[in-house]
């Protein structure tokens, strides 16, 4: 079993559902990014999906684009990246990070050497979510050869043999987009899929081979309830990120603690 | 160009987000049958022919010819199409097919504006709701273009996010196409994008050198020796040179935005001097302008429609083979080849396929006298009356645009 599947179930012997808080790696600086994601590790969040920001980050919502290119007013190397999230993982060992990327950068730095850095500063995720799977076959193998997981999405449009096809190669967990459109919120508002959320995650959890995260346009305590029993991880994103940009990191902290409550 | 799996060489292939996935086998199962349904042709054959008054002629000229005292010089008139560019013979094409798969609305990326109106033309046509996304910076510069797809009854978005140019415009296309792919069809402009974009597109516009096949060998008894084409994203390079890939005497020459230097931010140079490397970015891969990081850059040119990051995998593959020579031409010599076509013809270009006239410019005196070449004028100028004013430093033009607001405040307040 991928050590990031042994670690969700280990943790799920005791949390009715995970928390994944994503941040954009140099969001306001490199400095506050790291500042941030120390201070949620600190606060006990179960995951980090760190964003490196990316030029065109087509699947994202306003939130998340306009962070990426405030970001990149700065010049961020892959190389800073990892040695950063290299030093996080060790000071938070309960904690684990995942990165989510657009291609380009990954691809210019080297989807190999990639995976031989993410394996050795033990971040044992890699979220790329313009690589398809029928693209994949060097990058899955470098994956495997280095004993780390590449995470594959899949949406409530995905075609139900290719849907059970993912479910069925999921490593590490499977991420679950719950709705049509861009992430957080947007003039691109998707329309409401016309099955169900539950049916959607039911179908999924039938033929899934991993953990299931479900991100996309989770704002209320209610949506994180829903969930349980039936994924492993809510995935938090634009959310946190319109409450860091309203109240600063004071602000994220609430709405963590709102959506995931400590016993 | 037949693609192997979507892919061109190294580039090209579908690296779209999971969300698209359906859409986009939709697009492409719905092209696969189109092109071999002899009624869909047909029909293609039909509205080319009534809508955008094809065939386009190729115009010999004698002045230009005697000017420079070397090869014979033709001009493939994509000019004359109904809307003023090449633009139209995709549109209409993709038009039709969004008619084919019942789909009720069409969203389009634009740069110089160019394929926004010709977009806006067709759904107006066939009766489509209509959203073009356009950097802000390229609304401003082409403010006269937006006018006419507002007054067509688009929808126009001014993208004020990166660079706030063609590849934004992209970005928050696919980014609206996600969202609403079950009703929308991406009306994709130019031969890039995930597959089979680049393919069908190339397809659409190859009706530019099939033309130029017949047209050639019936005014001057061959085929050219030598073709010339702007190259932005590519779709009309790809029109003129792809009917001639396997006549092995057709020189072909792309010719992309030199702008105002080489420095990085000043030019849209991504094949020739290997200003440009290979990436994965907006659902392909090819040779996009980046940094060492692997984050795509600002580019320039005085023409808005070939400023593009990137470029058609299909050019980018024939120019890795050898098959296309590429070259560049500059701001000011564009402007130069410009005022000489107007001077010496009486044809008004746009100045994106001024570039091209720049690059012919260049060869045509050191070429043979029995040599044939063929320059595609993509487009016309009439939409560049701005910035060509402003090049040629027209003294009484900021003066006709002061009476021009005058008058049409006080037209206003009249009216009020």
């Amino acid at each position: 079993m991928s050590q990031l599947a042994d670690f969700i179930q280990q943790k799920r012997q005791v949390k009715p559902i995970l928390s994944m808080t994503h941040v954009v790696y140099g969001y306001p600086t490199r400095q506050q990014s790291l500042a941030w994601m120390t201070r949620l590790l600190t606060e006990g969040v179960d995951f980090i999906e760190v964003q490196f920001p990316f030029s065109d980050p087509v699947a994202d919502g306003p939130s998340i684009v306009a962070a990426c290119h405030k970001a990149l007013e700065q010049t961020l190397t892959v190389e800073d990246f990892l040695t950063d999230m290299g030093v996080l993982a060790r000071d938070f060992p309960d904690s684990r990070i995942v990165l989510m990327s657009y291609l380009n950068p990954m691809y210019r730095y080297g989807l190999d050497k990639l995976a031989k850095r993410a394996a050795e500063i033990n971040m044992p995720g890699l979220i790329i979510p313009d690589l398809p799977i029928e693209l994949s076959a060097d990058y899955i193998a470098a994956c495997e050869a280095n004993q780390i997981d590449p995470i594959w999405l899949v949406t409530p449009v995905t075609p139900k043999e290719r849907l059970e096809m993912l479910a069925s190669k999921a490593s590490g967990f499977l991420y679950c987009v719950a709705r049509s459109g861009v992430t957080g919120h947007s003039n691109h508002e998707g329309k409401g899929s016309t099955t169900s959320v539950d049916d959607y995650l039911a179908h999924i959890k039938a033929h899934a081979k991993a953990p299931m995260g479900v991100g996309f346009g989770l704002r209320e305590r209610h949506q994180i309830e829903a969930l349980i029993g039936k994924a492993d991880i809510a995935i938090l994103g634009s959310a946190l990120l319109d409450a860091y940009n309203q109240g600063g990191e004071d602000a994220g902290i609430a709405l963590l603690n709102t959506l995931f409550p400590k016993k | 160009m037949q693609s192997e799996n979507g892919f061109y060489g190294e580039y090209g292939g579908s690296y779209i987000p999971e969300i698209l996935y359906a859409s986009q086998q939709q697009i492409l199962t719905a092209y696969e049958d189109a092109k071999k349904d002899p009624e869909f042709l047909a029909e293609l054959h039909k509205q080319w022919q009534q809508y955008s008054g094809r065939p386009t002629p190729l115009t010999y000229c004698a002045n230009l010819t005697e000017h420079f005292g070397g090869a014979q010089i033709y001009l493939k008139r994509e000019d004359l199409n109904h809307s003023g560019a090449h633009k139209m013979n995709n549109v209409i094409g993709q038009g039709l097919l969004v008619k084919r798969m019942g789909k009720k609305r069409v969203i389009a990326e634009t740069g110089a504006g160019q394929h926004g109106i010709a977009t806006a033309l067709v759904a107006a046509r066939l009766g489509l709701e209509c959203t073009i996304y356009m950097g802000a910076k390229d609304v401003e510069r082409q403010y006269p273009n937006v006018f006419w797809m507002r007054q067509l009854g688009a929808t126009v978005v001014p993208v004020t996010t990166g660079s706030q140019t063609l590849k934004d415009a992209l970005d928050e296309a696919l980014r609206d196409w996600s969202s609403s792919h079950e009703e929308s069809h991406y009306l994709i402009g130019t031969a890039c994008g995930c597959a089979p974009f680049p393919e069908m597109v190339a397809f659409f516009q190859s009706v530019i050198g099939d033309e130029v096949r017949e047209q050639s060998v019936k005014q001057f008894g061959q085929f050219p020796d030598r073709l010339y084409a702007c190259v932005g994203g590519g779709s009309n390079a790809c029109g003129l040179f792809l009917p001639f890939l396997n006549e092995e005497n057709v020189a072909m020459v792309g010719v992309e935005a030199g702008g105002r230097g080489i420095k990085l931010g000043d030019h849209s140079v991504r094949l020739s001097h290997d200003l440009g490397s290979k990436g994965i970015a907006q659902g392909f891969a090819t040779k996009f302008i980046q940094d060492s990081n692997g984050q795509l850059q600002d580019t320039h040119s005085i023409a808005a429609g070939l400023d593009y990051v990137g470029v058609s995998p299909i050019i980018a593959h024939l120019a890795d083979t050898g098959r296309i020579e590429m070259t560049y031409a500059m701001d000011d010599e564009v402007i130069e080849a410009c005022t000489l076509l107007l001077k010496k013809e009486g044809i008004i270009p746009a100045l994106e396929s001024s570039h091209a006239l720049a690059g012919a410019f260049k060869d045509a005196p050191n070429l043979p006298k029995d040599s044939h070449i063929v320059i595609n004028l993509s487009g016309r100028g009439d939409k560049d009356i701005f910035n060509v004013a402003k090049a040629v430093e027209d003294e009484t033009f900021p003066q006709f645009l002061s009476s021009y607001l005058a008058t049409y405040h006080a037209d206003m307040e009249k009216k009020a």
